[in-house]
C-alpha cells in the first residue's frame, strides 16, 4: 500500500529513476563513440601482439604499454572525458529535451533522481571501462605466454579500483558542474587538461588536484615520463582513499542541494 | 467556384533564384555566435600569439644579437600557425560543434530545405561559419604578421627567397581551417546535442592524438603521426615552413592523402545525416 | 466550494518582468478553464500550481499544503505540460509504465494502470511502438496518459487537444467533462476557447499577469453592464417585430440582415428583452433566435479589448 503523505522512499525512487535513465545511456550513438574511445586500447595490445610477432622489436616492454595506457590514457584522458561527457549531462539533457518536467512531477524528492541518475552513469562508463582494461590487460601481459600472469593479476585488481575511482571521483565533480553552470563544457575541459596538470608540480599544489591521489594509488611509471618524473609525488595511499572518497561525497552532496533548491523553466 | 480543377499549372515564379543561396545561413548564424561576449573574448585571446610574435620581431629588429636566441625567419610563421590550431580547436567547438546538432535535435532542418535551397546549399552555408571564424585566428593573423614583418624587418624579409611565406600561410591555414570544420561539422551532424558533438570534437582530435603518442613511444617512428589529424596537420606545417619536429616529419604527401581522405569521409557523413526527414523503426 | 488549489496574492516575476501579479483565487472540484492571450501568464500560473516555480511574493497551496517543494503533492496531481517532449527511444508502454514505477506502483500495477490510461486515450493498439514513430497527436494523447495513469485527484492540463484530430478532441472533452463530474479539480489552460467552452462553464480569465475575470461565464458576461448584449431574431415580418421593440428604453439599436430575414437587436437588458418579446413573437412569425456573443469569445474579447 502506497504512502501518498509522504514522497517514495528514496531508495525505491532512486532505482527507478536509474532503470529509467540506463535505457536511454546504455543505447545511444554517445555509448557507442565511448565504448570506441575507452576501448582504443585494445587495438593498441593487438597492435602490439600483431608487430611484435613480426619481430619489430617496440621500445617499451608489454608492462611498460599496459602503464602508458593506464595512466596516461585512461586516468589523464578517456576516464575524466568520459564523466564529462556523461556527468555534466545528467540534468541537462533532461533540461535541453524538456523531459524534466516528467521526473519533477512525480512523488519523488529531487536528490532520488539525481541519485539514479548518476548511478545509471556509474554503471554504464564501468560497463565500458572494466571489460576494455581487462581485454587490454590480457592482450598484453600474454604477448611472451603466461609467465608472471599470476603475479601482475594484483596489479589489474588495483587499476580496475583506481578507475572506478576515478569515473566516481570526476563524475561527482562533474555532476556538480553539470548542475551549477550553464555551460560546464568549457571549464571541464580546462580543468581536465589545464588545473590537474598542476598535479606535475612539486609542493602541495598536487594536492589540489585529483590526478595526484589516483595517480598515488597506481604503481605504474612509465618508461619516460620526462620532467614530471621528477615531481611526480606518490601519496600515502590511505590519505588518497579519504580525499577521494570525501570529494564524491562533497560533490554529490553539494549538486543534491542545488538540485533540489533550483527551479527549472522549461519553455517551448 | 469552390472546386478547383487539378489540371497542370505552371509555377509563376516571381524572379530567378539567387546564385548565392549558402550566405544568408553563414550570415546569419556567425551574427548569433559573435553576438556572444565570451566567444568574442575567445577570438581575441586567439590573436594572443601573433602580438607576441611581433614583439619578437620587433626586439630582433631592435637587438639583431636576439636573433641568434629568438630566430626571425619564414619559421616563424609555421609557429605562428602552430599555436593558432591550439586557439581553432576551441573555436570550432564553441563556434561550429552545435551548428547542425541544433537543427537536428529542433527539426529546423526541414524549415530550412521547405526554402529554395539544396543539402548543398545548407552544408556549404554552416561549413561557412566555423571556416570564417578559424580563418579569422590563421590565415587573418599569418598574413597580417607577414604584412608587419615586411615593414618592420625588411632587411630580414623582402627577399625573393621567402617569397613562399605568404602561400604558405595560405594554404597551411586554408587547410587547418577547412579539415577543422568538416570535421566538427560530420561530428555535429552524428548527433542532436551540443555537448556530446562538442565533447565528441574534442575527444576525436585529442584522442587520436593521444593515441598517436602512445604509438610513438612505442617504436618512434614519424608515421604514427599519419594516425592523429593534428599530426598531420603539423606535418604539412612542418614541410611548408621548414619547422623541426621529428615525430611529425613524413612526406607531405601521405598527411596530405590521410587529409583528404578524412574530408571526404566527413562529407559522406553530411550527406546521411543532413535529411529532411528522418525515419523511426 | 472547497478549495483544492489557492492563490494567496501570489506573484511571479523574472527579472524585470512580471509574469503573475497579485493573483488571488481558489480553484475547487470540476473542471476550470484558464483562458488568456499568449504571454498572459497562463504557463507561469500552472507552474505554480503544479510546484514547479516558488512564487516570488504570496502563496500557492495545493491540497493544503505549499505547492513548492512538496514533491508527495504529486500522488493525487496529475500534470500534462505543453512541451512536445519525450525519451524518444522508449515505447508508449515503457514511457508510462517508467513514470508509474516512479509514483511508488508495484510492477503488476504499473502495468495495469498503464494499459488502462493508453486506453483511455485509444493508444492500446500503439503502446509497443517507439513515440518518437508517434503523430502529433499521439504523442499527444501519451502525455495526456501519463498525468492519468495514477487517477490523481487533481489534473493540470497545458493545451491537452493541441495537435489532435477531431475525434480525439471531442474524446478528451468528454474525458475532462466525465473527470469533472466525478469530482476531480481539473484546471486545462487552452486558446482554443470553444473546446473550453465545450468542456466546461467555470473559467479564470488572465491577461497581463492578472485576472480579469473568474466564475461561470454567463455570469461574467451579465455583469458587462457597458457591453450592450447582441440578440438575433430570424421571423416572417421583421419590420412588425422592429416596431414592437425600437420604443423599449433598454433596446440600443436595430440592425435589418441583407435580405430583410433576420433582425439584429442590440441591448442593454437581454432578459427584459426575451420578455417584451414574447408577445411580439407570434404575430411576426420568429422561427429561430440566439445571442452572438453569449459565449467565451467575445466576453474574451471585450474584457482583453477593453
Amino acid at each position: 500500500m502506497r504512502d501518498t503523505s509522504r514522497p517514495v522512499p528514496f531508495a525505491r525512487a532512486a532505482r527507478a529513476v536509474f532503470d529509467l535513465a540506463l535505457e536511454g545511456m546504455v543505447w545511444s550513438r554517445r555509448s557507442l563513440f565511448m565504448a570506441v574511445l575507452l576501448g582504443l586500447p585494445i587495438v593498441f595490445a593487438i597492435v602490439y601482439r600483431v608487430v611484435l610477432a613480426t619481430h619489430i622489436p617496440p621500445r617499451v616492454t608489454p608492462f611498460d604499454l599496459y602503464g602508458l595506457l593506464v595512466v596516461p590514457y585512461y586516468l589523464r584522458f578517456a576516464v575524466p572525458l568520459a564523466a564529462l561527457f556523461y556527468a555534466t549531462a545528467l540534468i541537462a539533457d533532461e533540461v535541453e529535451g524538456k523531459t524534466l518536467t516528467y521526473l519533477l512531477t512525480r512523488p519523488i524528492r529531487r536528490e532520488g533522481i539525481l541519485a539514479g541518475k548518476f548511478a545509471a552513469y556509474v554503471v554504464t562508463t564501468l560497463s565500458l571501462a572494466m571489460p576494455a582494461v581487462i581485454v587490454t590487460f590480457f592482450a598484453l601481459m600474454t604477448v611472451r605466454g603466461r609467465t608472471g600472469l599470476g603475479a601482475a593479476v594484483p596489479d589489474l585488481l588495483r587499476d580496475l579500483g583506481v578507475l572506478a575511482l576515478a569515473l566516481l571521483a570526476y563524475g561527482a565533480l562533474f555532476t556538480l558542474m553539470g548542475v551549477l553552470l550553464k555551460r560546464p563544457l568549457i571549464p571541464g575541459l580546462l580543468f581536465v587538461f589545464v588545473w590537474e596538470l598542476l598535479a606535475n608540480l612539486p609542493g602541495y599544489l598536487p594536492r589540489l588536484t585529483l590526478t595526484a591521489y589516483l595517480r598515488s594509488l597506481v604503481r605504474h611509471r612509465p618508461a619516460e615520463e620526462g620532467l614530471s618524473e621528477i615531481f611526480g609525488q606518490v601519496l600515502p595511499a590511505a590519505l588518497c582513499l579519504e580525499v577521494l572518497a570525501g570529494a564524491v561525497i562533497v560533490s554529490l552532496a553539494a549538486a543534491a542541494w542545488i538540485f533540489s533548491t533550483r527551479e527549472y523553466v522549461m519553455d517551448q | 467556384m469552390p472546386i478547383y480543377e487539378q489540371t497542370y499549372r505552371r509555377h509563376e515564379a516571381r524572379g530567378p533564384l539567387r546564385r548565392v543561396r549558402f550566405w544568408p545561413i553563414t550570415r546569419e548564424a556567425l551574427r548569433l555566435i559573435l553576438a556572444r561576449r565570451w566567444f568574442l573574448a575567445l577570438l581575441v585571446a586567439a590573436w594572443l600569439p601573433f602580438v607576441v610574435e611581433v614583439i619578437r620581431i620587433y626586439v630582433v629588429t631592435r637587438f639583431p644579437e636576439a636573433n641568434r636566441i629568438l630566430p626571425v625567419d619564414g619559421r616563424l610563421f609555421g609557429e605562428l600557425l602552430g599555436w593558432q590550431a591550439f586557439f581553432t580547436m576551441f573555436i570550432t567547438i564553441f563556434g561550429g560543434a552545435g551548428l547542425v546538432a541544433n537543427d537536428l535535435r529542433t527539426g529546423a532542418i526541414l524549415v530550412y530545405l521547405s526554402r529554395p535551397l539544396t543539402r548543398r546549399d545548407y552544408v556549404v552555408g554552416k561549413l561557412g561559419v566555423p571556416l570564417l571564424l578559424n580563418l579569422s585566428a590563421t590565415l587573418a593573423p599569418g598574413l597580417l604578421l607577414y604584412a608587419v614583418a615586411l615593414a618592420l624587418a625588411p632587411d630580414l624579409f623582402w627577399k625573393w627567397d621567402l617569397a613562399w611565406i605568404a602561400p604558405a600561410v595560405v594554404v597551411q591555414s586554408l587547410t587547418v581551417s577547412m579539415v577543422m570544420s568538416l570535421v566538427a561539422l560530420a561530428v555535429s551532424s552524428l548527433s542532436r546535442s551540443v555537448r556530446v558533438a562538442g565533447l565528441g570534437f574534442f575527444g576525436l582530435l585529442i584522442g587520436l592524438e593521444v593515441a598517436r603518442g602512445i604509438l610513438y613511444a612505442l617504436y618512434r617512428r614519424p608515421e604514427t603521426a599519419l594516425l592523429s589529424l593534428q599530426a598531420d596537420l603539423r606535418s604539412l606545417g612542418v614541410t611548408l615552413f621548414g619547422l623541426a619536429d621529428r615525430s611529425v616529419n613524413v612526406p607531405w604527401a601521405y598527411a596530405a592523402a590521410m587529409l583528404a581522405a578524412v574530408s571526404i569521409g566527413c562529407l559522406l557523413v553530411l550527406r546521411s545525416r543532413v535529411r529532411a526527414v528522418e525515419i523511426v523503426q | 466550494m472547497s478549495a483544492t488549489l489557492e492563490f494567496v496574492r501570489a506573484s511571479r516575476w523574472y527579472g524585470q518582468v512580471i509574469a503573475l501579479n497579485d493573483v488571488t483565487t481558489t480553484i475547487g472540484p470540476g473542471v476550470t478553464g484558464l483562458l488568456g492571450p499568449n504571454g498572459a501568464g497562463k504557463s507561469t500560473f500552472l507552474k505554480l500550481a503544479a510546484g514547479q516555480l516558488a512564487p516570488s511574493q504570496g502563496e500557492v497551496r495545493m491540497l493544503g499544503q505549499p505547492a513548492w517543494g512538496s514533491p508527495e503533492l504529486f500522488h493525487r496531481v496529475g500534470v500534462c505540460p505543453e512541451a512536445d517532449a519525450f525519451w524518444e527511444q522508449l515505447t508508449g508502454l515503457q514511457f508510462l509504465l517508467g513514470l508509474l514505477r516512479l509514483t511508488g506502483y508495484d510492477e503488476a500495477e504499473c502495468r495495469q494502470r498503464a494499459e488502462n490510461a493508453l486506453h483511455e486515450v485509444a493508444l492500446l493498439d500503439a503502446k509497443d511502438r517507439k513515440i518518437g514513430g508517434y503523430s502529433k497527436g499521439m504523442r499527444q494523447r501519451v502525455k495526456l496518459a501519463q498525468a492519468l495513469a495514477h487517477e490523481p485527484e487533481v489534473l493540470l492540463l497545458d493545451e491537452p487537444v493541441s495537435g489532435m484530430d477531431p475525434v480525439n478532441r471531442r474524446r478528451v472533452v468528454d474525458l475532462v467533462r466525465r473527470l469533472g463530474r466525478a469530482g476531480r479539480t481539473v484546471v486545462v489552460s487552452s486558446h482554443i476557447l470553444h473546446e473550453v467552452e465545450a468542456m466546461t462553464r467555470r473559467v479564470l480569465l488572465i491577461h497581463n499577469g492578472r485576472i480579469l475575470a473568474e466564475g461561470d461565464v454567463r455570469e461574467i458576461r451579465d455583469l458587462m453592464d457597458e457591453h450592450p448584449h447582441t440578440v438575433a431574431l430570424r421571423a416572417r415580418d421583421t419590420r412588425a417585430l422592429a416596431r414592437a421593440v425600437v420604443g423599449l428604453p433598454h433596446v440600443i439599436s436595430l440592425t435589418f440582415g441583407a435580405e430583410g430575414e433576420w433582425l439584429t437587436v442590440q441591448t442593454a437588458k437581454p432578459d427584459e428583452l426575451y420578455g417584451n418579446l414574447a408577445a411580439a413573437a407570434e404575430e411576426a412569425g420568429v422561427s429561430e433566435m440566439y445571442s452572438p456573443d453569449e459565449n467565451l469569445e467575445s466576453v474574451f474579447r471585450y474584457l482583453v479589448a477593453g
